[in-house]
């Protein structure tokens, strides 16, 4: 059965409802997840290894499908998009996956500009706007850098930066601080901030108690795929700002 | 038109250029066993076109002489050479009428056939007849009353042979025919095989590329945008091959014509008369641009989607 739009709340930007994923009869990583993320909400996602926050991440970003139930991400019911569409609604998701994906082969420059490639930026904005978003993740000294050249913080640092080039609707981030000093991963919150302050949404998948803590986000919790806490936001959520690289979103 | 999504940036062909030439940089060993397949495939449909191309032009010089040959018997008297001097003068269809003795025969066989010309002077006598040639107009060699004078010629004593231009221009165009559909045969498998070469140089390639692949389709990049590059590799492939195959063919051309064939040599003179026009060049072009486009798109059609 699809959700019917009526039963979604207008605002809502990350809609689950009774979602499982099963990947064989004696493997569910998810069951019956049902929850919302608003539009410009900061959530972090936390849990045990093996609770299911990755396969929840991959449903987001329809790697894969759900066994039962509906995902609905910017009002597009996953399970019903067109393949053709697929490309057009990731390069609305600024994803951070856990093992950065860079590829290796290219520059840390030309990572980026792969990606405004995608976007069809002509080529000549390319480099104002990459080391903009590197300068952001203080890594614009680093452009004509290859991959396996950095450390895996800076690597993760070049993973968030091409996640934000675009300024997009929602930011994934699985473990985004998961290779970084404490002083780093305070820094790196503070970009995932202003990026919800310009209107992204953003959904973080980490281990960090200390981390969520701090943060005073809403927190959503699974163990052993359920959902067995849903903390609320302590803070008000700030106006919105200009684009920080003068990209529109 | 294609979806929205699936439509290409404006710079994503010169992105396309750049990736394919790159990765065919990278793969220099596989890239080149495909450029060699293309190049020997249409070398050999080159090879047949380039034969068929100068027998064809020896039958296009032919057929604008519409030449009447009559031969005499090897021991034909001067009385008898006069008789058919005679009847040739007093039917006008039979124009340009020219005298070959059989010393001028001699002289021509050994100039024609310089290889042969040894054997020719080794001989006791001279075995070549006497003949008359006559330009015949084209419109008027093929009808009836044509056919009549020529059955009349043949009957007059002293008369060897009546023979027609036309008859071998006839068997040449056989022969054109034959070299064009073995040409397009042996080219045709073998390009079919050098089509499967670079789809599986492609697969190679896609599999090198699979990670990279898996990311592009995660940061949003189209289907178009991650199998333009792997399309413009097979083109470009086919492209070069068919280059290469040109340039050996003309390097084939030349010194065949420099080393093997001899001065007023008429076979030899006939096969390196000239080159391929540059319509029929263009055509092997675009048939190895065809055959590598086609290999690469066997590949990346077979290649698949994600979920």
């Amino acid at each position: 059965m699809l959700l019917s739009p009526l039963t979604l709340k207008c605002e809502s930007v990350i809609h689950f409802y009774h979602v499982t994923k099963r990947f064989d009869q004696y493997s569910t990583a998810l069951h019956d997840i049902t929850f919302h993320i608003e539009k410009g909400e900061f959530v972090f996602l936390t849990g045990a290894s093996g609770a299911g926050k990755s396969t929840l991440l991959k449903l987001i970003l329809r790697q894969m499908q759900p066994t039962e139930g509906q995902v609905v991400v910017g009002g597009r019911n996953l399970k019903a998009m067109k393949r053709s569409h697929l490309p057009a609604f990731r390069r609305e998701i600024g994803m951070v996956f856990q093992d950065f994906k860079l590829i290796e082969r290219m520059t840390v420059f030309e990572n980026l500009s792969f990606i405004l490639t995608v976007l069809g930026l002509p080529p000549k904005e390319h480099k104002k706007r990459a080391y903009g978003a590197l300068r952001a993740v203080s890594l614009h000294h680093k452009m004509n850098s290859y991959p396996l050249q950095l450390s895996g913080g800076e690597q993760q640092r070049v993973a968030i930066a091409r996640a934000l080039i675009n300024d997009p609707l929602v930011i994934v981030a699985d473990e985004p601080t998961g290779n970084l000093d404490p002083d780093l991963t305070q820094e790196i919150i503070q970009i995932f901030n202003e990026a919800n302050l310009r209107g992204s949404t953003v959904l973080i998948a980490t281990h960090d108690r200390e981390l969520i803590e701090q943060s005073g986000r809403r927190v959503i919790t699974l163990d052993h795929g359920r959902i067995t806490d849903e903390k609320a936001p302590v803070t008000q959520r700030a106006p919105r700002v200009e684009p920080l690289f003068g990209i529109g979103g | 038109m294609p979806p929205r999504d699936e439509r290409l940036p404006s710079n994503t062909f010169s992105y396309f250029f750049r990736e394919a030439s790159r990765r065919m940089w990278v793969s220099k060993r596989t890239s080149f066993v495909a450029i060699a397949m293309i190049a020997i495939s249409l070398l050999i449909v080159g090879g047949f076109l380039l034969v068929a191309e100068n027998l064809g032009r020896a039958v296009a010089q032919a057929e604008g002489k519409s030449r009447v040959n009559i031969y005499l018997d090897i021991d034909a008297t001067p009385q008898q050479t006069a008789a058919v001097d005679a009847w040739l003068a007093s039917h006008s269809d039979f124009t340009d009428r020219r005298f070959v003795s059989k010393q001028v025969a001699l002289a021509r066989f050994k100039q024609y056939f310089a290889n042969l010309s040894n054997i020719a002077g080794q001989l006791d006598e001279n075995p070549f007849p006497a003949s008359f040639e006559c330009d015949v107009n084209p419109n008027v060699a093929q009808s009836p009353r044509f056919a009549a004078q020529a059955a009349e010629l043949r009957a007059i004593s002293g008369v060897e042979q009546v023979q027609f231009d036309w008859e071998w221009v006839e068997t040449l165009r056989k022969l054109i025919r034959l070299v064009n559909l073995a040409g397009l045969v042996a080219g045709g498998v073998l390009a079919v095989a050098a089509a499967f070469t670079i789809a599986n140089v492609i697969r190679l390639t896609m599999m090198l590329y699979r990670e990279e692949i898996a990311i592009m389709r995660l940061v949003g990049a189209t289907e178009r945008m991650i199998r333009g590059p792997f399309l413009v590799e097979g083109l470009l492939q086919g492209l070069i091959g068919a280059a290469l195959s040109i340039v050996l063919l003309l390097a084939a051309f030349l010194a065949g014509r420099h080393f093997l064939a001899p001065r007023n040599s008429l076979l030899w003179g006939f096969l390196f008369n000239g080159f391929l026009p540059w319509q029929k060049l263009l055509s092997l072009l675009a048939g190895g641009m065809l055959a590598g486009y086609l290999g690469s798109w066997i590949s990346v059609r077979e290649s698949g989607e994600e979920v």
